[in-house]
């Protein structure tokens, strides 16, 4: 926590296109998903993105994580560009950034135990020597994520949603990550399961100083958890803030018509709350 | 408030499963009133989507089926129509609106054709009428270009336009009552609030009764007046809904409303509700929520709960609210 004010990504006016097919004629047209958009996070500080479906975010999430090479623009993970680094250093940060999705399924693998999920990484970065350190530290992840250690055995058919994305976010906190994208990670969890998920990746920030890059169209989610969001539209960011900026005095007209689309319950709910 | 439009009483509906028997709704009781939209809410599983298939006596046969129960509607229990006085009921006076469009719609005939069928079905409107009151109704769910839209295909319109379609088909022949199951869940957070307020004016314009069913409490504090809070099969809690967001009494709407995440709750623990819901075929045979009950107390586990009036108004299923079994005096501290 005491590295506060250093970025540890910083997004410089990146673009991506993608090439689509459209037309009787067949021609070539390019689709922008995201369109020169520039941000940096905080290290241990979380950015929300949040906007409507098809806005760019995923796309943005990808090359954030240098899965996806930005079409111009650079990204700096601790200030160096990606496109300095030699492949092995690349792909010694693949160790550094992680990313948990909505839907646990495509960040695990069925065929795999959990044991094997929570191994792999440490094997594929050589983070653990042998199988016994390995099977203390699957365990110790367990521990974290609050599950019990018989899990190890099972395989994610066997698990509830809300248990299949706390495995997940063991998954993905296997390999001593820096930075984390989380991709809508608890819309597809009942309520009272999404409270479980989000004090875990509160606690997991805390206690690891973790950097999050939180997708979200929740915006209670978001301003439970965020402490800056951008607001996309059509692959620009429209505006970007504290979460009070955001919440308190949005500028844009775009983000003022989201603020309203938030339910009434705290309305509703008035004085039993104190804010 | 006025009488009651729909009268549900010890609704029973059960799925023959190779685990054995699923009591997916088992003995649910509400009125909904001419005019009101009244929420039943409550966490996947719980049996809401059971509940409004079974008014509809659409459940999934031959694993599904009412065990027992009446659905009251204009004095006549429903459930001793029969099936073709069910049919001729079923997107008249009762239509239904689901979350994924698609799966309501037909993919291959047009925007158009879909109204038109569904008017002629009940002889509503046919021919050039029906054509005529089609865009009517694209105008009414707030298509701005009903003309182009009634000739386009479910897969040319994006999501909010489909659902909008669909609430158009169900609301073509002057239905009594909507069922809406979680209308609005896979729509994007504005295009959700534009079909609430959509479906919230045309429910007064109309003057129509709704049903809503979701997940979402935020989606009932915006449009509904009263609500039923579903768990494990039977409503645990019915209240108006500004009374029960602000003084929830059951444990689990207490426990529901204190683990939502908020502005205000930033940098707290958020409450959670250990446990998972048993599955539907094991059931306790107490009350159903009292293995995840912080309040739980020895009855709890033996005696399933009967209702409690609190006011005219208000009802929950819980034994701290029982003067017979009851130790604990009421209220309860919310958790936080
Ligand atoms: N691989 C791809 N090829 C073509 N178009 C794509 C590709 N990935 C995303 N897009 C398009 O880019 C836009 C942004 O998509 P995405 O980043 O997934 O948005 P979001 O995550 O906000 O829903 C969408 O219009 C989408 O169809
Ligand atoms: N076709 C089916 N066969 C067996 N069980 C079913 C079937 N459909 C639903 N159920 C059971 O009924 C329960 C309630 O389902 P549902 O009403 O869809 O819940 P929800 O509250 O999420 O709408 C589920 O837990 C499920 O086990
Ligand atoms: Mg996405
Ligand atoms: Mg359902």
């Amino acid at each position: 926590m005491n590295q506060q004010n250093i970025p540890l990504l910083s997004v410089r006016s990146i673009t991506k296109r993608f090439p689509v097919r459209t037309g009787l004629l067949g021609k070539r047209i390019w689709k922008t998903a995201v369109n020169e958009v520039s941000f940096s996070i905080e290290q241990g500080s979380t950015l929300a993105v949040v906007g409507e479906s098809g806005s760019g975010k995923s796309t943005l999430a990808l090359m954030a994580l240098d899965l996806l090479a930005p079409t111009a623009g650079d990204i700096l993970y601790q200030n160096r560009p990606f496109s300095d680094r030699s492949r092995e250093e690349r792909r010694r940060l693949r160790r550094d950034m992680q990313v948990v999705f909505q839907d646990p399924y495509a960040s695990l693998n069925g065929r795999m135990n959990v044991r094997e999920a929570l191994t792999e990484g440490m094997i594929i970065h050589r983070l653990a020597d042998s199988p016994a350190e390995r099977e203390e530290r699957a365990l110790q992840l367990l521990r974290q994520v609050s599950m019990p250690p018989e899990s190890l055995d099972r395989y994610p058919h066997e698990f509830s949603g809300g248990q299949r994305q706390r495995i997940a976010i063991a998954r993905a906190l296997s390999v001593n990550p820096s930075f984390v994208v989380l991709d809508e990670p608890t819309s597809a969890l009942d309520v009272s399961v999404q409270s479980q998920v989000l004090n875990l990746l509160r606690r997991l920030q805390k206690e690891n100083n973790l950097t999050y890059l939180f997708i979200s169209h929740n915006l209670e989610v978001v301003s439970y958890l965020a402490d800056n969001v951008a607001v996309m539209e059509n692959g620009s960011i429209v505006e970007m803030g504290s979460v009070d900026d955001i919440f308190d005095r949005p500028q844009k007209e775009y983000t003022k018509k989201l603020l309203q689309a938030i339910p009434a319950i705290d309305l509703l709910r008035g004085h039993n709350e104190e804010a | 408030m006025h009488s009651p439009i729909l009268k549900v009483q010890n609704l029973h509906t059960w799925f023959e499963t190779p685990t054995g028997t699923a009591r997916a709704v088992d003995g649910v009781n509400f009125e909904l009133y001419q005019g009101e939209t009244l929420a039943i809410v409550g966490e996947s599983g719980s049996g809401k989507s059971i509940t409004a298939l079974s008014l509809m006596q659409l459940v999934p046969e031959p694993a599904g089926y009412i065990e027992k129960g009446s659905i009251f509607y204009k004095n006549r229990d429903l459930l001793d129509l029969t099936w073709e006085e069910m049919r001729a009921l079923r997107g008249k006076d009762i239509a239904m609106i689901f979350q994924e469009p698609m799966t309501s719609l037909n993919p291959v005939l047009t925007v158009e054709k879909q109204i038109v069928e569904a008017m002629q079905v009940h002889g509503t409107a046919t021919g050039a009428e029906a054509r005529k009151r089609a865009v009517d109704m694209l105008n009414k769910v707030g298509i701005r270009s009903p003309q182009q839209v009634v000739r386009q295909f479910p897969h040319e319109l994006s999501g909010g336009m489909r659902q909008r379609v669909m609430i158009a088909i169900a609301l073509s022949n002057n239905p009594q009552i909507l069922l809406a199951d979680e209308p609005t869940t896979a729509l994007d957070v504005t295009v959700q609030a534009q079909i609430l307020d959509l479906l919230a004016s045309l429910q007064k314009e109309l003057g129509m009764s709704m049903l809503l069913i979701t997940h979402d409490l935020g989606i009932v504090a915006r449009v509904a007046q009263r609500c039923c809070v579903m768990y494990a099969g039977q409503i645990v809690e019915e209240a108006p809904t500004s009374e029960l967001l602000k003084n929830p009494q059951h444990p689990y709407t207490r426990g529901l409303l204190a683990s939502l995440p908020s502005r205000a709750r930033r940098g707290q623990e958020l409450y959670t509700l250990e446990g998972v819901v048993p599955p539907p075929t094991r059931w306790p045979k107490g009350c159903r929520f009292a293995l995840r009950c912080p309040n739980r107390m020895d009855i709890c586990k033996n005696v399933l709960p009967g209702e409690t009036a609190l006011s005219p108004q208000r009802r929950v299923s819980c034994h701290l609210y029982n003067s017979d079994s009851a130790e604990a005096a009421v209220p309860l501290e919310n958790p936080s």
